[in-house]
């Protein structure tokens, strides 16, 4: 048994510790806000936040977390700049399918905390790893500068 | 007249003591002081077998231990393929060379084989039907083993279940299609003599010796080659490309080999192929890692260690010592603009798992920091792990990273792989678009 400690709460887990943070997170936590991309840690889908940096749960096993605090799509809003970034992408309507945008909210949510103020470099950067099959990168770094000025 | 006859005569003698020196090459132990004795007169702990633990266990058992410690499995399974049943392609300048079916399948495997055949082909590179092997087939290592040792390894590859799988035939170039040149390559360079221990040396030092030379076969990659091909033990670990991959100096000296690294680290190193700040193996040493060294008994780890501490420091000033200091959390834009694309790709495909730093927020395996594939000016190692990929067994499961050979052009990985070596390692590299074609053709298939 493995406990994690998902948005504020400790889980335990029944699963094996090479078993990716994702499937823990959909599979035995239910918590599906967190999406399933490619699996290998090439598309974004999956980010989450492990002791506020921003990594992708599919290529993460659970027997290496430990007690680090781990954040979701679920918790994120509970946080000021989470809060802040969610806001920011309902006001511009960023998302158009909304599969990778859990991921996008996560990475930007994490970019923010470290770096109150980004350049547009530092945007591209960070957000270069997560990937939107319906082009939403525009409205995604209007949004992240919208956040920045709230 | 007569004053130029022995001219003439001086300089063919001056000749022959350069091609004499060219050609000789010591043997794999001769750098050691102290001198060696034959296995039965040495009076000191035994270093051939296995270790005090497996010794009571059945002959299969203890052929499964060596078999490993001879890391057997690498060359002899094909990407993907059933272990022990060939077909791995050696892409080599002169042409390919498959390695050989050795599961017991009578008809396309070693099933007939007596123990006679087997021992001619570890200690003398004799195939039964009289051919003989290139030394791709490391036998002027496994020369180096006992009778015992050679034969629990047969009764082990004997106790598998036999693999019905044809060996595509080599495709050779004249002269180096002829089997038969081989005879005389044997009559230099495969000694033909058991490991002979030296009572100068520790036990340890003996038992990591015969791990090192006879099982491990470490030179075979690691030391650099003379013109005839053979191990040129005057270079001894001071590190070569072998297979597309750059093995590299595991000499003593502190800047370009191992020197720095303690006994501990190296242990370690050795154990898992990995420690933190000093990166992780891959490609070939980390499939020795994997099928290999991860296997071995610690006292066994432990005699690789005390021998590996003994080999004489030699520098290679074309690598500089390992950048320990992380990057900075962003690439600032004077760097992106050196270098867009390979910043472009490295924030699209590498940053996710390898992090911006150097330091993986996954796992750290994945970390840059400190490695000597990214400070390596060359980049090869870095352009085949991108180009093939790395799968690696660690504690906690198995670590893939995903091969980009076939996801990005020869230009993209070129630049990806300068902007690595410049962001995270001492110095820079240059490899360009044409190298990246080469270079990835070289590797084992």
């Amino acid at each position: 048994m493995i406990t994690l400690h998902v948005n504020g709460q400790p889980h335990d887990v029944d699963a094996s510790p090479d078993t990716p943070l994702l499937w823990a997170l959909r599979d035995v936590l239910g918590m599906t806000g967190t999406k399933f991309g490619c699996g290998i840690a090439q598309c974004g889908a999956c980010t989450v936040h492990v002791d506020g940096q921003a990594v992708r749960s599919c290529q993460l096993s659970i027997g290496s977390v430990g007690d680090q605090a781990i954040t979701t799509i679920e918790g994120i809003g509970s946080s000021d700049v989470g809060a802040k970034v969610q806001k920011a992408w309902l006001d511009l309507e960023v998302i158009q399918c909304g599969y990778c945008q859990s991921g996008q909210i996560m990475s930007a949510a994490a970019l923010l905390a470290h770096k109150p103020h980004p350049t547009d470099e530092d945007i591209d950067a960070a957000m270069a790893g997560n990937i939107c099959r319906c082009g939403t990168y525009v409205r995604i770094r209007e949004a992240i500068k919208k956040a920045t000025a709230a | 007249m007569k004053r130029f006859h022995w001219g003439l005569l001086a300089l063919a003698i001056v000749a022959c003591v350069v091609a004499a020196w060219i050609i000789y090459v010591p043997g794999p132990t001769a750098f050691a002081s102290g001198s060696t004795v034959a296995l039965g007169d040495y009076k000191g702990t035994n270093p051939t077998g296995v270790p005090v633990s497996l010794a009571s266990g059945d002959i299969v058992k203890r052929g499964e231990y060596l078999t490993r410690a001879a890391d057997c499995e690498a060359c002899h399974t094909a990407k993907g393929g059933v272990p022990y049943a060939g077909g791995l392609a050696f892409n080599l300048p002169f042409g390919t060379l498959y390695s050989p079916n050795i599961t017991p399948d009578k008809e396309t495997g070693i099933g007939n084989w007596t123990d006679a055949d087997f021992i001619n082909a570890l200690h003398k590179g004799i195939a039964p039907d009289g051919s003989r092997f290139y030394p791709a087939f490391p036998y002027p290592s496994y020369t180096l083993l006992t009778n015992d040792d050679v034969l629990a390894i047969k009764a082990y590859l004997f106790s598998l279940k036999p693999v019905r799988q044809e060996t595509e035939p080599n495709s050779l170039a004249f002269p180096f299609n002829q089997r038969w040149g081989m005879m005389f390559w044997s009559l230099f360079y495969n000694s033909n003599e058991r490991y002979r221990p030296n009572p100068s040396q520790s036990a340890e030092w003996n038992r990591g010796a015969y791990l090192a030379e006879a099982l491990g076969h470490c030179g075979e990659c690691h030391t650099p080659r003379n013109l005839l091909q053979a191990v040129d033990n005057k270079k001894k670990f001071a590190g070569a490309v072998t297979a597309g991959w750059r093995a590299y100096n595991i000499t003593q000296d502190a800047t370009s080999g191992i020197g720095s690294w303690d006994l501990d680290t190296t242990a370690k190193f050795l154990a898992h192929g990995h420690v933190e700040g000093l990166g992780t193996a891959s490609g070939p040493m980390g499939e020795a890692i994997d099928m290999s060294l991860r296997h071995m008994a610690p006292e066994d780890i432990n005699a690789l260690v005390v021998y590996l501490k003994s080999i004489p420091a030699i520098a290679d000033t074309s690598l500089p010592l390992p950048k320990t200091m992380l990057a900075s959390g962003f690439p600032t834009n004077q760097e992106i603009a050196e270098n867009a694309r390979g910043a472009m790709i490295f924030a699209g495909a590498c940053a996710a798992c390898h992090g911006w730093s150097g330091k993986s927020p996954i796992l750290s395996y994945a970390d840059f920091v400190g490695g000597r594939t990214v400070n390596d000016p060359t980049a090869r190692n870095v352009a085949q792990a991108i180009i093939w990929g790395v799968t690696r067994h660690t504690p906690n499961g198995v670590v893939t990273m995903p091969g980009f050979g076939k996801a990005y052009s020869d230009e993209e990985i070129a630049a990806v792989s300068n902007y690595i070596t410049a962001r995270f390692g001492a110095e820079k590299s240059r490899i360009t678009a044409a190298d990246i074609k080469t270079i990835g053709k070289q590797a084992s298939q």
